[in-house]
C-alpha cells in the first residue's frame, strides 16, 4: 500500500500540482451537502461519500451538512475557504443564493465542484465542474418508457397522461418536467398531458393530488411522477379508488417503487444510485485536482428501469 | 314560535359566520366544477382531512387553554416513523401501544415545561419541533420507513379500512371529535380549560390547578397526534421522515379558522371541525378547478383570511370597524 501512495504522490507531483507538498501528499476535499437525513437518498449519498473518501488514501474529506439552510451553507463555504481545502464540493441548498460564496472560493483559487443539482446559469463561470444526473435526459427517458409501453398496449393514439411534479422552483423538478414534456410529443405525438400539479416530493401530498385527478378525469392511462415516492403515492390513490390499468412511470427509483414494480403495479422509473452520485462527485474533484480535462457538465449515467429489465438492477437501499 | 325576523337572522350570522363562509365556498366550487360534490370526492376529502382534523382536535384544547403547539407536525412524523419501524420488529399489537406511550411521553415533557415550569409555549414547542424532528431522524437513520410485507398484516385497517361503507379514518375522527367535544363542553375539566385560557390568574385564585390543566391539554394533544400518526402510517404503510412537516401551521390555521382565539379562552370542537373541512375542501376545490399551482398558494390564504374576516365581521355586526 505504501508504495502505491508513493507512486501516486510522485505522479501527482509530476503533474505539477502544488497541494502535494502543503498537505503531506493528501488532497483535502471539503463537501457541504444540502440536507442530510431529510430523505434516504441524501443519507445514502453521505454514507457512500464518506466510504469512498476513506477508501482512497490520497483523500482527506471534510464532510459538512447545511441542513437545508442557505445561510448555513454559505457560512460553511467560507469556513472551507478559510481552512484552505484543495477543492470544495457543494450540493446547493439554493441554485441562486450560493453563487457569491462559490465565486469567493474561485477567487481563493479553490476549485468548486457542484454535485447533484446544478447552480443557476450565471454562476457557471465560477464552477470547475458539475457532477450529477442529467435531469432533462431523465425526464425524456421517462417519456420514452411511457410511450413504449403505450405502443405495446396499442393505446398510443389516444392515451391521456397526468403529470405530478416535484417541488415548484426546485431545479430537479423543473428539468425533469421539461425533459418529459418536450420528449413525449416527439415520440408519442397523439398522447396528451391533461393536467399537471405539484406533489412536492411528498407521498401523502401526491396521493391527495391523484385523488383529485381521479375524480376530475374518468380516463387516465398514465401517470408520470417526478420521483418514485410521489409515484407510489399516486399508485396508492388509484388502488384505493379501484382504478386499474394505469401505467405509472417515475424517476429516481426508490425501494418502494422497486417493490411496486415487483408486484406488477408500477411500470418503470429511472435508476439513479446515490452511491454512483457520491462517487462521481468525489472522482470529479480528484480529476480536477489532478489537472485532468473534466467536462463542465460531468453526468453519470442513469439508466431506464422497467418491469422487463429490473432483474439487472439491485433493489435501491433507500 | 317567532318567524325569521331580521334580528334572528342577524344573531344567527353572528354566531355562525364561519358556517356561512363554508357554505359560500361549497356553492362556489360546485358551480366551478360539477364533480366537486360527487360523493366519492366528498368522502375522499373528508378522509384525507381526517389526519389533519384529529391533530386539530388536540390543538384546540391547547389553544383554548391559552397556549400554542407548534410541535404537532414533527411529532406526527415521529409517531408515524416509530410505529412503522416497530411494526416489523415487534408486530402491530405491541407496536401501536408502544408508539402511543412514546408520543405521550413527548406530550408530557412539553406539558411539564409549559405547565409546571411556566415556560413560554411558543418557545418550548418551537424548540420541540426541531428536537423531535432530530429524534425521528436519529431513530430512522434518515431512511424511509416501510412495512416489509404489506399484504400479511391487518395494520392497514386504520387508514384504508371501511366499516359499513365509511372509511375508518373518518370514523376515528368523528368518534374523537364527539368525545373531545363532550369533554370540552360538558365536563368540569372542559370548563377549567376555558377558565385557565380566559384568565389564568383568576382561575388559579378560584382554586383551579392551572399547571395540571395545561399539562393535561398537552397530553391530549399528543394523544391526538399519535392517533393521526397511526392513521397516516396505516394509510400509506410507509413514510418519509418529513411526513408531518409544515402540518403544525395548517393545524393552527384550521383551529383559528374555526374561531378559537389565539389569546385563549374561546373556541369549540365543532368549529374546529368546520375549520378543518374548509381547509380540506379549498385545497381539493382548487385542484379540481385546475388553477395553476403557483396561484393556489395565494388563493388558499386569501380565502382563509376572507373567512376569518367574515367570521369577525359577523360577530361585530358590521363589515368594518374602526375599533376592535
Amino acid at each position: 500500500m505504501k508504495t502505491t501512495i508513493a507512486t501516486l504522490a510522485a505522479t501527482t507531483l509530476l503533474t505539477g500540482m502544488a497541494f502535494a507538498g502543503e498537505h503531506g501528499g493528501k488532497m483535502t476535499i471539503g463537501i457541504t451537502q444540502n440536507n442530510v437525513g431529510v430523505d434516504s437518498y441524501q443519507t445514502t449519498y453521505e454514507k457512500a461519500f464518506i466510504a469512498a473518501a476513506e477508501a482512497n488514501e490520497m483523500v482527506e474529506a471534510v464532510v459538512l451538512d447545511a441542513g437545508g439552510d442557505v445561510a448555513r451553507q454559505i457560512a460553511q463555504m467560507e469556513d472551507l475557504i478559510q481552512q484552505e481545502v484543495d477543492a470544495i464540493i457543494i450540493w446547493p441548498t439554493n441554485g441562486e443564493a450560493v453563487i457569491p460564496a462559490v465565486r469567493k472560493a474561485k477567487q481563493a483559487d479553490i476549485p468548486v465542484i457542484v454535485t447533484n443539482s446544478n447552480i443557476a446559469e450565471q454562476g457557471a463561470e465560477f464552477v470547475a465542474s458539475f457532477s450529477g444526473p442529467d435531469n432533462i435526459t431523465q425526464g425524456s427517458r421517462s417519456a420514452e418508457i411511457m410511450c413504449d409501453k403505450f405502443k405495446e398496449m396499442g393505446i398510443d393514439g389516444e392515451a391521456q397522461v397526468v403529470h405530478i411534479t416535484g417541488q415548484p422552483g426546485y431545479t430537479t423538478a423543473i428539468e425533469r418536467a421539461k425533459g418529459f414534456e418536450d420528449r413525449l410529443p416527439e415520440v408519442c405525438p397523439d398522447v396528451t398531458v391533461i393536467d399537471t400539479q405539484p406533489g412536492d416530493w411528498n407521498r401523502e401530498k401526491s396521493q391527495k393530488v391523484m385523488e383529485a385527478f381521479l375524480v376530475k378525469y374518468d380516463d387516465i392511462d398514465g401517470v408520470y411522477a417526478g420521483d418514485d415516492n410521489m409515484g407510489v403515492g399516486a399508485l396508492n390513490a388509484a388502488k384505493a379508488a379501484g382504478r386499474e390499468g394505469i401505467i405509472f412511470v417515475g424517476a429516481t427509483n426508490f425501494a418502494v417503487g422497486y417493490e411496486a414494480m415487483e408486484r406488477g403495479e408500477y411500470w418503470g422509473s429511472i435508476y439513479q444510485s446515490p452511491v454512483d452520485d457520491a462517487e462521481a462527485a468525489l472522482q470529479t474533484a480528484i480529476d480536477v485536482l489532478e489537472g485532468k480535462d473534466v467536462p463542465a457538465l460531468n453526468y453519470f449515467d442513469t439508466p431506464k428501469i422497467t418491469q422487463d429489465n429490473m432483474g439487472d438492477f439491485t433493489k435501491p437501499v433507500f | 314560535m317567532s318567524g325569521l325576523t331580521k334580528q334572528n337572522i342577524g344573531s344567527f350570522l353572528a354566531r355562525q359566520g364561519i358556517l356561512v363562509a363554508f357554505a359560500l365556498f361549497m356553492i362556489g366550487f360546485t358551480l366551478a366544477n360539477g364533480r366537486f360534490l360527487d360523493p366519492d370526492n366528498v368522502m375522499g376529502v373528508v378522509r384525507s382531512s381526517a389526519i389533519l382534523g384529529v391533530m386539530a382536535l388536540g390543538v384546540t384544547f391547547v389553544v383554548i387553554s391559552g397556549n400554542l403547539d407548534l410541535s404537532v407536525g414533527s411529532m406526527m412524523s415521529f409517531s408515524t416513523i416509530v410505529v412503522l419501524d416497530l411494526h416489523d420488529k415487534i408486530g402491530p399489537t405491541l407496536a401501536i401501544p408502544a408508539m402511543f406511550a412514546l408520543t405521550l411521553c413527548l406530550g408530557a415533557l412539553i406539558g411539564f415545561l409549559v405547565g409546571y415550569l411556566k415556560l413560554n409555549s411558543l418557545i418550548v414547542t418551537l424548540g420541540m419541533l426541531s428536537a423531535i424532528h432530530g429524534l425521528t431522524l436519529t431513530w430512522s437513520g434518515g431512511k424511509n420507513m416501510d412495512i416489509a410485507d404489506k399484504e400479511a398484516t391487518w395494520f392497514g385497517i386504520f387508514g384504508q379500512g371501511e366499516i359499513i361503507g365509511i372509511p375508518v379514518p373518518i370514523l376515528i375522527f368523528a368518534l374523537l371529535a364527539s368525545v373531545l367535544g363532550l369533554i370540552l363542553a360538558k365536563t368540569p375539566f372542559g370548563r377549567k380549560v376555558y377558565a385557565v385560557g380566559g384568565n389564568g390568574t383568576a382561575a388559579t385564585f378560584s382554586g383551579i390547578r392551572r399547571a395540571r390543566v395545561v399539562f393535561s391539554c398537552y397530553l391530549m394533544s399528543s394523544f391526538c397526534v399519535a392517533t393521526a400518526g397511526l392513521i397516516q402510517a396505516s394509510r400509506s404503510m410507509g413514510s418519509q421522515n418529513t411526513v408531518g412537516q409544515g402540518l403544525e401551521l395548517e393545524v393552527l390555521a384550521a383551529v383559528i379558522l374555526g374561531g378559537a382565539s389565539l389569546l385563549g379562552g374561546s373556541g369549540t370542537i365543532f368549529k374546529t371541525v368546520i375549520g378543518v373541512l374548509i381547509l380540506g375542501f379549498i385545497q381539493n376545490g382548487l385542484l379540481l378547478v385546475g388553477l395553476q399551482f403557483y396561484v393556489q398558494y395565494v388563493v388558499t390564504w386569501v380565502i382563509i383570511i376572507l373567512a376569518v374576516w367574515l367570521d369577525i365581521a359577523a360577530k361585530r355586526g358590521k363589515l368594518w370597524s374602526p375599533i376592535a
